[in-house]
């Protein structure tokens, strides 16, 4: 259903952006985001299958977080041209792809069918933007580089194209560490981060909340899958550098698009202690918690400006606009993981998961990197209260979008068990 | 109930942040103090209240609260002291909003019957503490509060390792405190769960080398005291220790208990030590809060059910006696515009009955007897003797340095020639004035009225450790 609608949505706007204005093509747009969000929730709990397309329950859960990110992304950006929108659909649907099949070339298909709107997408600004695709670029054809490899060594160690077959062998475990190696470029697992705060910097602020928030979910969706007959060790080596490097690197920043990039580096690290167990709905949890507050955050900041936002330029914002000021200080907090606030069950329950696979170095390591980042959260979340001379030009309808968001990270804090049987029954 | 007691400051709390006018935050103050003595004056023993409601009841967290003789106690103080605050600190509404929401905070953190839900109270009391702070700080504040927010989640993340492992490796179907005390952590990773806890409530006793974190803490909050008195509260270390910490890894208690003995003593007495050089108000308060809760820690480590009864009691007293004697220091900066003890010369003449108040709070803070620091002080070192006598010793020192640095500093202020104008009490200052010394005297003279719900908790826990030891 999803799938239909999206690829229906996708070819017949193909053909209209020529015919029709850009605001109209806009309201089309998110016409059929909002269509395959309504197939996705009249489907929920029923899975699927048709050839190697698998809607089950991961698929459902990442689906409905990318598809939550590119409403957003839509909703938010304030493009002339109807490419803009074409190019999150595209992408959308090939995170909707990547995230419901178990095979490895549809996989490969789904993961280039995402990533090259988002490469176009991140030119959309030229000069610094440009130089920033283009690394994205190179790399992330490096990144399928390495993930066709081991799909091509799966085959060759199991006989077999699907993902999660249980093996073993040398083989086995490169074909593994590969396919590892190409969804973390996705994901900006460290050490394959390098692009991350350079795109983060350098693309339209809707942009990158697009990619911070849909690509993180459906290649994290594809490494449940990947990972689902058990973790190659070296998951430790990545969980500890992206922890370690994305909180320590972010202390640093004064821009807070920067600062985000390596924070979502980390959180990346964070979440990919719940592949130890697999478990779906800690990892979906997680992701929704933190869609939900760094959406939130870059949706403040390209209110404030759609290029660079150096921390400077925060002071005063709670001033100038209460709404927008409180929105980024939520959004800070729950990326903390403060209670009462979402962002702390995201990390209790991925931490959890860390505990039952007895991982319990990498949760203290986990641990005392999340108080280090309380340094530059802070730093993020207090700027708009102090004294400052800062701009912004909210439409009402971000303003409304940024009360909701906080109140949902609050209400999700205090009611976590509101959404869990939902996400555990997708 | 006890929902309704925890939920009134908070509501009032919020209220007051979107901008009602404060005499309203003092109605909710006065509210939450009434409501907090009626729960503890009906407070029937055992655990009364009992409320459990399921938050992720998949993984073993619910929203269960209880009022316990310990509970209730604290509500008594939390309620007061708030209450005192909210009658004099001359301050704008939401920073006495942010107060009320820190102290229904604090009073779920008291009544928390589920280890995750208590840790959930502790972190989120981080957020108006920081909050008053950053608004109404000092000029040196971004720097106290980094201190203040990092020594406080280095402590409490590991912590939460150290929560998951309690459930993890004791083996409880859920983080309910009945569960978990069923459950106690064993053998070799007793000791790791135990120092995961202690790490926390260490820095937030605070234990020397730990305590770095409070003096400027408290140099940079507002001059109106308000701030520190909440602060004071949330110095909830020692309870969390006795509440959760020991019983729930007792093996790992057993193993550290001499360093932790040595640590509290070494507080004690360095506290004081530093409290009696210190140039201004909050320094010395700072200190001598350390000092303090170095008896207290002393008398809950020692493991005997004396020494834990009276570290408690001497918690909860000082909440009142050093919350107000912040208090009276924002009074005197609002005549005189300083804290420097140097500066004040001779106030008993012009203000003899803020002369008298301030000489009630300083004697109940040196523990004299018959009023509230005493009965705590006493029992603390009693117990701590039985366990240790070399270390009481030495606490004991740190009493008589107690008395040595407060009535130095009081004598100076009040007693010295000078001919400083002042006004005397007025206004709001004379029910703080009533309910202050009220508060000190009956604690003081009536202690067992206080601590009758304590005692069978405190033998309990001196039983886990005969148990575990």
């Amino acid at each position: 259903m999803t799938l239909l609608v999206l690829s229906l949505f996708s070819v017949a706007l193909t053909l209209l952006g020529f015919f029709v204005s850009v605001p109209l093509f806009k309201r089309f747009t998110i016409l059929g985001l909002s269509l395959a969000l309504l197939s996705l929730l009249l489907t929920w709990g029923k899975p699927f299958a048709l050839g190697p397309y698998h809607v089950d329950g991961i698929s459902q859960v990442f689906t409905l977080l990318a598809l939550l990110g590119a409403l957003w992304t839509v909703g938010l950006v304030r493009s002339g041209r109807f490419e803009f929108y074409l190019l999150v659909l595209y992408a959308t649907l090939g995170m909707h792809l990547l995230a419901s099949t178990q095979n490895l070339i549809l996989m490969l298909v789904a993961l280039e069918a995402l990533s090259l709107p988002l490469y176009a997408l991140a030119t959309w600004r030229r000069g610094e933007g440009l130089e920033a695709a283009l690394k994205y670029f190179l790399l992330g054809a490096l990144a399928a580089a390495f993930f066709l490899y081991g799909t091509a060594l799966h085959y060759g160690a199991t006989g077999n194209l699907l993902a999660g077959t249980p093996g073993e062998g040398p083989l086995y475990a490169l074909a593994l560490g590969l396919l590892l190696v190409g969804l973390g470029f996705k994901v900006a697992l460290a050490p394959f981060h390098f692009w991350t705060p350079d795109v983060y910097q350098g693309s339209p602020t809707p942009v990158v909340l697009f990619m911070a928030t849909g690509v993180k979910a459906a290649a994290f969706a594809a490494l449940l899958r990947v990972a689902a007959p058990g973790v190659p060790d070296a998951l430790a080596l990545l969980v500890a550098f992206s922890v370690l490097l994305g909180n320590l690197a972010a202390l640093g920043q004064k821009e807070a698009k920067r600062l985000l990039a390596y924070s979502s580096i980390a959180h990346a690290g964070y979440m990919a202690l719940a592949l130890y167990t697999g478990n779906a709905t800690a990892l979906g949890f997680y992701l929704l918690t933190y869609v939900l507050a760094t959406g939130l955050a870059f949706a403040v900041l390209s209110e404030v400006s759609p290029d660079r936002v150096p921390l400077e330029r925060l002071k005063g914002l709670f001033h100038r606009d209460p709404l927008l000021g409180l929105g980024l200080f939520v959004a800070s907090l729950s990326l903390l993981g403060l209670p009462p606030l979402a962002g702390f069950w995201g990390k209790y329950l991925v931490f959890t998961e860390a505990a039952k696979a007895g991982q319990w170095g990498l949760l203290v390591l986990a641990l005392i990197t999340s108080a280090v980042s309380a340094y530059y959260y802070l730093a993020l979340g207090l700027a708009v209260f102090q004294k400052g001379a800062a701009e912004a030009h909210p439409r009402p309808l971000a303003r409304g979008v940024a009360l909701g968001v906080a109140l949902l990270l609050i209400l999700l804090g205090l009611i976590p068990g509101a959404v869990l049987p939902a996400l555990a029954a997708g | 109930m006890v929902i309704l007691a925890i939920l009134l400051p908070i509501l009032f709390g919020l209220l007051l942040l979107l901008g009602l006018p404060r005499a309203l935050g003092v109605l909710g103050a006065g509210l939450s103090f009434l409501l907090n003595l009626y729960l503890f004056l009906t407070h029937p023993g055992g655990t009364a209240h009992p409320v459990t409601l399921p938050l992720l009841p998949g993984v073993g967290v619910y929203w269960a609260f209880g009022l316990d003789g310990l509970s209730a106690l604290f509500f008594l103080t939390i309620g007061l002291t708030v209450f005192l605050g909210a009658l004099v600190a001359q301050v704008e509404g939401r920073f006495l909003g942010l107060a009320l929401l820190m102290s229904g905070l604090l009073l779920g953190l008291f009544a928390a019957r589920d280890l995750l839900v208590f840790y959930l109270f502790f972190e989120a009391t981080l957020i108006p503490a920081l909050l008053m702070l950053f608004f109404y700080g000092g000029e040196g504040r971004v720097r106290a509060l980094y201190t203040f927010l990092l020594f406080t989640l280095a402590g409490s993340l590991p912590m939460l390792a150290a929560v998951l492992a309690a459930k993890a490796l004791g083996g409880s179907p859920s983080f309910l405190l009945e569960d978990l005390l069923a459950h106690p952590v064993k053998g070799g990773a007793a000791l790791w769960v135990f120092l995961g806890f202690a790490l926390a409530f260490a820095i937030k006793t605070p234990l020397f080398p730990l305590h770095a974190w409070l003096p400027p803490f408290h140099q940079e909050n507002h001059p109106s005291g308000l701030a520190d008195a909440l602060g004071t509260l949330y110095k909830v270390g020692v309870f969390a220790f006795f509440r959760f910490a020991i019983p729930l890894a007792p093996e790992g208690f057993s193993e550290l208990q001499g360093l932790l003995l040595f640590l509290a003593a070494i507080s004690a007495l360095y506290g004081a030590w530093v409290a009696f050089s210190a140039k201004d108000f909050k320094t010395l308060l700072a200190y001598a809060g350390v000092s303090h809760m170095g008896v207290a820690a002393l008398g809950t480590f020692s493991g005997t059910p004396e020494g834990a009864l009276g570290g408690l009691y001497l918690l909860a007293a000082s909440g009142v006696y050093t919350g107000g004697l912040f208090l009276l220091a924002g009074r005197l900066y609002e005549r005189l515009h300083t804290l420097e003890i140097g500066r004040f010369r001779g106030l008993s003449a012009p203000a003899p009955a803020l002369s008298a108040l301030a000489l009630f709070l300083f004697l109940a803070m040196v523990g004299l007897p018959g009023l509230s620091g005493f009965p705590g002080e006493l029992m603390t070192l009693l117990g701590a003797y039985k366990q240790s006598p070399w270390l009481t010793a030495m606490a004991f020192l740190s009493v008589i340095a107690g008395a040595a640095y407060a009535l130095t500093a009081f004598q100076k202020v009040f007693w010295e020639e000078g001919t400083q104008k002042t006004e005397d009490l007025k206004g709001a200052e004379w029910p703080f004035a009533a309910l202050a010394v009220a508060a000190l005297v009956l604690m003081g003279v009536f202690p067992g009225f206080f601590v009758k719900g304590l005692k069978p908790l405190a033998e309990a826990f001196a039983k886990i450790l005969g148990g575990g030891a």
